[in-house]
């Protein structure tokens, strides 16, 4: 597994936000997954959503003025 | 890529093998271990993890076991000791036990409790020090039916040859039994008894 995957993840300012956020992509049925901050984002004990780039488009739609957020793009390997 | 530096630690007796791994891994990008026993075997895979390499452990004839470790580029080995002495080893004293007694990770607010324990099992299932065994028991058994946000992590884990052990009674309490899609069902007898020798027991 040495190719590097891109994905991206979605920070808030609280915790609350992520719960919210989370709900609205529940509803609208749009993969993620609810994750640790990584520790190269933040040091701090967050969580934060990830999700695939093909949804990215989608759920800045549906998040949109609804909940404060930051994307960030990220590798795994 | 340099050389592959080669440690025989046949015939040698722990700590020797970790502690000649140990040194060559020090000096060399990529170090092949040949031991002939499982201790062994066991010992400087974990050593391997705790320094950050890449592990990868094959088993030849005649008993005797090559394990590669490489370091991975641009990670520095950690700077502090890292304990090559035999009894701290997990394998000798027994399992490393993940026991998960409830659906969520600590008390007092049930919506963070259920994030938490979702961010847990990711971490887990990501981390290169994994447990040998994860117990589920009481409402801990609904992480591990259909439709549990945490399914995914714990078949990473049981892929990886994590055993998963699934209170029955539990599942028989709470009418899921059907749904179960990871681990095995289990018994008190299993579950008492890896937890009674378990080296380390961690719940969340």
């Amino acid at each position: 597994m040495n190719k590097q995957i891109p994905y991206y993840v979605m920070l808030f300012k609280s915790v609350n936000y992520a719960l919210k956020a989370e709900k609205i992509l529940k509803a609208e049925g749009i993969p993620h997954k609810l994750i640790p901050v990584p520790k190269q984002i933040s040091s701090d004990c967050g969580v934060c959503l990830r999700f695939e780039e093909q949804y990215r488009i989608h759920i800045e739609t549906n998040l949109y003025n609804k909940v404060e957020f930051e994307i960030i793009q990220q590798y795994s390997w | 890529m340099s050389e592959i530096k080669i440690v025989n630690a046949t015939g040698l007796a722990c700590p020797q093998p970790v502690v000649l791994a140990k040194q060559a891994i020090e000096t060399s990008e990529q170090v092949k271990v040949i031991v002939d026993n499982e201790t062994a075997l066991e010992n400087v895979n974990r050593l391997g993890t705790k320094l950050g390499c890449e592990v990868k452990s094959e088993s030849k004839e005649g008993g005797v076991f090559e394990i590669m470790l490489t370091r991975k580029s641009g990670v520095p080995l950690p700077s502090e000791n890292v304990n090559t002495s035999c009894d701290s080893s997990a394998a000798v004293s027994g399992p490393f036990v993940i026991v998960c007694s409830e659906d969520k990770m600590g008390r007092g607010n049930d919506e963070l409790g259920s994030l938490l324990i979702r961010a847990f099992f990711h971490t887990i299932a990501e981390q290169a020090e994994r447990p040998d065994i994860i117990i589920f028991y009481n409402t801990g058994v609904r992480l591990t039916v259909q439709g549990s946000e945490v399914l995914e992590d714990l078949k990473v884990l049981s892929n990886k040859g994590v055993e998963i052990l699934v209170c029955g009674t539990c599942l028989n309490y709470f009418n899921i039994k059907e749904q179960l899609d990871v681990g095995i069902v289990s018994n008190m007898y299993d579950i008492a008894g890896t937890m009674t020798r378990a080296s380390r027991l961690v719940s969340p």
